[in-house]
């Protein structure tokens, strides 16, 4: 019995979910979240997953491998990394021998230090004619190979010449005795028709059809650029098309899309619902029911960037100003797959679309068979790097021989950077491991100065460690940098409220910030004038696009424009100054946030602020995270952070992680006044949580690209607290100083030898600086993840490369250890995983670079003047980032992280699959647990840590690169220092 | 120092500098030794400043000398009979159009310098760049059509090589051909227009063109109405009037200073400078006045409702910039020079300020946003009958892809597929070369 039309539509939009999932999973450029590149191939294991998704997308799964051989150099990976690596791969295997006496692990080594050149066809041919390949021996052969190779003849170049020859001849023997291996080249799944007629008549369909649906999609999905908005976008995409392109103007698009009008209109008359359009659409292009899903996901991934944002629109609308656009992936997938059949049908010209299409399979083309040559290169190559002589290849017998080709093949160029990679991240693995190991436990102050709570951001390490360098009489602590207010927000000068939360979580309460005295005059006529400079801003925003405004602004305006032009681009910190005091905005009016439930319904969300009960419930559990709840100072500082910066698209990209691409001052600012408030603080000691009557909590924020640290709600401060707070005031400036320099030393354009001075003035003139595409680094360099006591990791010089987790193991009455994993984790191997892709393809997982980015619908950026909507991050935020997997050191024992495991199956995955590392730090000693498939094996210490007892500045002073861990302020300096 | 040759000496100084600077910035390169990038910008830093201060000094000793157009004589005489001439002219809208460009392109290439820093194609960029400022100074100094078509070729061709900046991807150097084609007419024009001026009127000095009294005494009615209809298309091709509208979208390839430099502020106006100086040539013309007018009303107005619909910055942008370009030319054709000019200085840098800071809309929105207090979006169409089809012809920029495609491309592709098929079938009759032509394929 054929399927009914309902059966068949469910199991087509079943097919496009799956589909679905393999598109990028990002949002509005303005919320920017770091998620897993790769997410859909997460039940992979890693090395698996990234070669399958490297397939689907045409990316790369590594590293080129000359990078990996360049770390060879500078140290980065030694060679018995290397080797451990290839006997983990190789496991019993790695002894047997496989080409004379040489074994498996020691013919991979030899071929993954040195490489194998990598050619074929007339490359090749031009590499034997052209090059000295077949006159002189390989230029970067191991000592013991051009030893033996030389022993052969003398050193003169006649005997060498007639070496390598003969050696070439041997080779292309042992390659015919050695049987052809069968071809395997099965009939691949169905590619698009567009690749088969690219393929036999140079015609681009796409090249037809994709500049009309960009438009088209771009103008339905934009958030505000446009003047006009698509009529009647409100019904969706695939009715504005039908109703647009229908007009027989639309003809006039391009001469294969002649036939749009007619198709569109007839497929109008049919009223169909989009899912049905498709499958009518798909019967027509001549795709077998079998073949709808590899199609389909070709489609969908041809224009993956702009699917991926419809999908996400279409998902998440509370991310958009635009919350009511019905945006459909199967709509855009009807529309494109109408658009295709127009083109197909010009394409085919007089021939009908099914014959049309039934040649175009048919004339497919196998892969050709490698030929002799192309099969004895890479086994002259091996037989160099081990020292083969020609008489030895000679001797092979036919099974040697084939022996050793499919060794060869074995180790292709992906299976070759797989090893070296696993080589790279081991060595830096190892590098912590030592450093925690032999690290001595810097006890915190007893009785603290003041606390600072900050963010589990990896940059806020460098920031505690000069705070702690500043005054050795604070204590720092860390969490995740929502301090769990997870809430919708809104500003006092905000005109949309926004999430502030991990993205994992949809917040139910709405919190808005107040002016304290809405009713005075000043704050008034402030309200007033801002509204008068909105308008005239907007008046000139559209204003300048048209014809009679537009001649107006700029005949009258354009020539003063000079003015802030050359300012702005000469002078960015005095052009800054001098807008501030052009537009005076006297002090900012006092505000207060409204925290307290509310009974007016939200304009998002469920419930409009908290009650004290929930309040008490978000401070409990974060003091108790932290493991501090039972001696917290009187002054306890809470610092969000957040990034601003100029002509930056990606500027959300480096907010906060864990307010979901926000800036976390007010979720600081919320969990500060929920802790101040008596009433949450009386229900908490009544579970037994006691919060010291003396204590204060004061939110704030940190600008990361500025290193600004601005106060909340000062005018609250006890009286009594006020010098105390000075003194920590001081404390933060000197520290901002100082963490300013130390970030300064990874910009080339900051000479090394300049000084604390000079680094505050130049990150504030890159954060306001409209030509500075690299205003600062953000997560690039991220590497581990230390979850457990300060004491452990203080004094240690971890170059912004860690984020740190607070967790006191000694103070888990059991669950505190899971609820900050599952906080913790997901935001940081999201971090982690999209730096290693867009940093391993930059222009295939990353954007590429910046500069010609061109942002489209206020959505995403566009490279130039049309492109699919790129995605990941761009070339200038990860170009210093060492693509590796995040190693994870949790201080528990591992039976305890077992116990965590146990219960948090989406982790113990991760970890199974290797997409993260992790080891255990036991709390008591110093001893070390790396955990791998088979358990957990103990840490030997491999280098001593090195110390040096003046503080950061001596370690990192006057160097660029990345710099080894380092003790910089061990138990011993500190009593020096006192 | 005579005053005489104090001008012609910091006239020769304003081409100098760049032009050393090129030198010095270039020469490393080739030999594959490029320069280290502070060293390189340093040296494009000076070379634009000590233009900029020759320029103004040539400006205040041209003021004094009276302020009357001069003309420096600099060579030529090179072919029989004298008639090509190496010849500058020094007047007020010469050396205004040569600082506001000198001036703009020494900011863009401060801006550049940080932006571009650590760019692959760093120093190809600014070569270009400084290319590009010679031919400006050579398109508003000149004082013969020899001297013209040089500049006018160089700004072209850095401007397409630019455009194809980032040429490992094939979006844009699929562009940059297609702005180069588009230029080639225009410089074809002009090719024609000084062939003509030279056998008309026996020189190719472009003084007599640009004072009313020389365009009427060397040129009859008909000659004139010939060579300005012939600049006209040249300067058309290079601002993107219509119907040459199609290539502007597409230059927004290269890096985004480039892309501002070049069609935000300068290039784009290069057409309108040149249409300005050659204006006593359009008063003695009516036709061509007529056509000048209707290209600049037209594209003022396809512009205007192209811009509505872009939903892309870069895009939104350039056609906003060339709407106003539209009005510029039509303020020339109707002898409004003083008011053109100073449109176009404001169209230049206004359109520059927004250019570089397009990758800041979404900060601007916000902000704009904020003081509002509501969304930007304006809710706005066009209403009616005819909104369906305004809307589809804003979308799809006015069809000029598609249309260009059909009425151009497609008969020249076609001839050119026949002529080598007969080419093909003629020579493959020939002994010896049948072969070559059979391998050919």
């Amino acid at each position: 019995m054929p399927p009914t039309a309902a059966d068949d539509t469910a199991a087509l939009s079943e097919i496009i979910e799956h589909v679905a999932h393999l598109l990028p999973a990002q949002g509005p450029i303005s919320i920017f979240i770091h998620h897993n590149t790769l997410h859909a191939f997460e039940s992979l294991p890693f090395e698996e997953a990234v070669v399958r998704a490297g397939e689907k997308f045409g990316c790369e799964p590594f590293l080129p491998e000359d990078e990996y051989r360049a770390e060879f150099l500078r140290g980065r990976i030694a060679d018995a990394d290397l080797e451990l690596a290839l006997r983990e791969e190789l496991r019993d295997q790695a002894d047997l021998p496989v080409l004379g006496d040489i074994s498996r692990l020691e013919l991979r080594r030899r071929i993954a230090r040195h490489g194998l050149p990598q050619a074929s066809g007339p490359a090749l041919s031009w590499l034997l004619k052209e090059t000295s390949a077949l006159r002189r021996y390989r230029g970067d052969l191991p000592p013991d190979a051009r030893e033996a190779l030389s022993a052969a003849g003398s050193e003169d170049s006649a005997a060498e010449l007639a070496g390598v020859l003969g050696l070439w001849e041997a080779c292309l023997s042992a390659a015919r005795r050695s049987p052809q291996s069968p071809a395997q080249e099965p009939a691949g799944p169905m590619p698009r028709l567009r690749d088969l007629i690219l393929e036999s008549r140079g015609v681009d369909l796409d090249a037809w059809v994709h500049p009309l649906l960009i438009r088209l999609v771009a103008a339905f999905l934009d958030q505000g650029l446009a003047h006009w908005t698509l009529p009647g976008r409100e019904r969706g995409l695939y009715d504005c098309f039908l109703d647009l392109y229908s007009h027989p103007l639309a003809s006039l698009c391009g001469r294969w899309a002649a036939g749009l009008p007619p198709l569109l209109k007839e497929e109008r008359d049919l009223k169909l619902y989009p899912m049905a359009s498709l499958r009518r659409s798909l019967e027509a292009l001549g795709v077998r029911p079998e073949e709808r899903e590899s199609y389909l996901e070709a489609t969908i991934l041809a224009l993956r960037g702009w699917g991926g944002m419809v999908r996400q629109l279409g998902k998440r609308p509370d991310r958009v100003p635009a919350r009511s656009l019905p945006a459909s992936l199967t709509e855009f997938l009807a529309v494109r797959l109408l658009l295709q059949r127009a083109a197909l049908a010009f394409a085919a010209g007089s021939t009908p679309v099914a014959e049309f299409v039934s040649s175009l399979r048919a004339a497919r083309p196998g892969a050709a068979a490698p030929s002799l040559e192309e099969r004895a290169w890479p086994l002259f190559h091996t037989a160099q790097l081990c020292g083969l002589q020609a008489a030895q290849v000679a001797d092979l017998t036919a099974e040697q021989a084939c022996a050793w080709e499919a060794e060869v093949r074995e180790f292709s160029t992906v299976a070759r950077r797989r090893v070296l990679h696993a080589a790279y991240e081991r060595h830096l693995r190892g590098r912590l491991c030592d450093a925690l190991a032999q690290h001595a436990p810097v006890e915190s102050p007893a009785k603290p100065a003041f606390q600072a709570i900050f963010c589990l951001d990896e940059r806020e390490e460098s920031f505690r460690r000069h705070l702690e360098e500043v005054e050795p009489e604070a204590e720092t602590l860390s969490t995740a940098g929502f301090f769990g207010v997870a809430m919708y927000y809104q500003g006092a000068t905000d005109a949309h409220p926004r999430p502030l939360c991990p993205i994992a979580i949809r917040p139910a309460h709405f919190v808005e910030e107040v002016k304290a005295d809405p009713g005075s005059t000043a704050v008034r006529w402030r309200s007033t004038r801002r509204r008068g400079a909105g308008r005239f801003g907007k008046a000139v925003h559209f204003g300048s696009a048209t014809l009679a405004g537009g001649a107006l602004v700029t005949a009258l305006l354009g020539p003063l424009s000079i003015i802030p032009l050359v300012l702005r681009v000469l002078f960015p910190r005095w052009a800054r100054a001098w807008e501030g005091s052009l537009l005076p905005l006297e002090t900012a009016p006092v505000t207060r946030l409204k925290l307290d439930r509310a009974p007016d319904p939200p304009p998002i969300g469920t419930h409009s602020g908290y009650t004290k009960a929930e309040m008490a419930q978000v401070v409990g559990s974060v003091l108790r995270g932290l493991g501090a709840a039972d001696r917290l100072a009187e002054l306890v500082a809470v610092l969000g952070h957040g990034s601003v910066s100029l002509n930056n698209p990606h500027e959300s990209a480096h907010d906060c992680g864990a307010c979901g691409g926000g800036r976390g001052g007010p979720n600081a600012r919320a969990f500060a006044q929920m802790a101040n408030d008596p009433e949450v603080r009386a229900l908490l000691a009544g579970e037994g949580l006691r919060i010291p009557k003396a204590t204060w909590f004061v939110g704030a924020q940190r600008n990361t690209c500025d290193n600004s640290v601005d106060f909340y709600d000062l005018d609250l401060l006890p009286k009594r607290l006020e010098t105390r707070f000075d003194a920590a005031a001081k404390a933060f400036a000197r520290a901002r100083r100082h963490e300013a320099h130390e970030r300064c030393r990874r910009f080339e354009s900051f000479p090394t030898s300049a000084g604390t001075g000079a680094a505050v003035s130049h990150v504030e003139a890159r954060s306001h600086d409209l030509a500075q595409p690299r205003p600062e680094y953000g997560h690039a360099t991220n590497a581990f993840c230390i979850v457990g006591r300060r004491e452990r990791t203080r004094g240690l010089f971890l170059d912004r490369r860690a984020f740190l987790v607070s967790y006191d193991p000694l103070k888990d009455g059991g669950g505190t250890l899971e609820t900050t994993l599952s906080a913790v984790v997901p935001v940081v191997a999201g971090i982690s995983l999209e730096y290693y892709f867009s940093r391993v393809d930059p222009t295939g997982y990353g954007c590429g670079t910046k500069l010609p980015h061109n942002i489209a619908c206020l959505l995403g950026v566009m490279d130039g003047a049309q492109s699919d909507l790129r995605t990941g991050l761009p070339w200038q935020m990860v170009e210093i980032h060492e693509p590796v997997r995040l190693f994870m050191v949790v201080e528990c024992l591992p039976d305890r992280f077992d116990r965590v495991l146990a219960v948090q199956p989406d982790l113990r995955g991760l970890l199974e699959r290797r997409w993260l590392f992790a080891a255990c730090l036991d709390p008591d000693s110093g001893a070390l647990w790396l955990r791998e498939a088979d358990g957990y094996r103990p840490w030997r210490p491999e280098k001593a840590l090195a110390a040096v007892a003046e503080g950061s500045l001596a370690w990192y002073g006057g160097k660029r690169g990345h710099l080894p861990i380092a003790e910089v302020m061990g138990a011993a300096s500190k009593e020096g220092r006192a | 120092m005579s005053p005489d040759e104090a001008l012609r000496t910091a006239v020769l100084a304003c081409f100098a500098a760049p032009a050393l600077a090129l030198a010095a910035v270039a020469a490393p390169s080739f030999f594959r030794r490029p320069l280290p990038e502070g060293r390189a910008g340093a040296i494009v830093q000076t070379g634009m400043l000590s233009c900029l201060a020759a320029l103004l000094a040539a400006a205040l000793l041209w003021d004094r000398a009276g302020g009357a157009p001069a003309v420096l004589a600099l060579g030529g005489g090179w072919v029989t009979g004298g008639a090509f001439a190496f010849d500058l002219v020094v007047d007020g809208w010469s050396l205004g159009f040569a600082i506001l460009s000198v001036a703009i392109c020494g900011v863009v290439s401060a801006f550049s310098f940080r932006y571009l820093h650590q760019e692959r194609g760093f120093h190809r960029y600014f070569i270009l760049l400084v290319a590009f400022v010679l031919g400006l100074l050579l398109v508003s100094l000149a004082g013969s059509i020899e001297v013209l078509y040089a500049g006018w070729e160089v700004m072209g061709l850095s401007s397409a090589l630019l455009v194809a900046f980032f040429h490992e991807r094939p979006a844009p150097v699929e562009s940059g051909f297609r702005v180069l084609a588009f230029y080639r007419i225009g410089d074809a024009c002009m090719l024609a227009a000084a062939a003509l001026l030279h056998h008309w009127s026996g020189s190719g000095s472009l003084a007599m063109l640009f004072s009313r009294s020389g365009a009427e005494a060397a040129l009859t009615p008909g000659h004139a109405a010939a060579i300005a209809v012939l600049l006209i298309a040249a300067a058309g091709a290079k601002s993107a009037l219509l119907p040459f509208s199609t290539w502007l979208p597409r230059a927004m390839e290269g890096p985004t200073p480039s892309s501002a430099v070049y069609y935000g502020a300068l290039s784009i106006h290069a057409g309108c400078f040149l249409l300005l100086r050659a204006s006593p040539l359009l008063s003695q013309s009516p036709l061509a006045r007529g056509l000048a007018a209707s290209a600049g009303a037209a594209t003022a107005i396809y512009a205007a409702l192209v811009t509505r619909a872009q939903s892309d910055v870069k895009s939104r942008l350039c056609f906003s910039s060339l709407t106003q370009v539209g009005i510029i030319f039509v303020e020339i054709a109707l002898g409004l020079k003083v008011l053109a000019f100073l449109h176009m200085v404001g169209n230049a840098c206004y359109r520059l300020l927004q250019f570089l800071s397009a990758p800041n809309i979404l900060h601007d929105i916000h902000e704009l946003e904020n003081d509002l207090g509501g969304s930007i979006a304006q809710a706005g169409a066009p209403a009616g009958a005819s909104a369906r089809w305004l809307y589809l012809l804003a979308l799809e920029r006015g069809f000029l892809d598609g249309m260009i495609e059909r009425c151009i491309v497609q008969p020249v592709a076609q001839a050119v597929s026949r002529l080598d098929r007969l080419d093909r079938r003629l020579c493959g009759s020939l002994p010896g070369l049948a072969r070559e032509a059979a391998d050919g394929d």
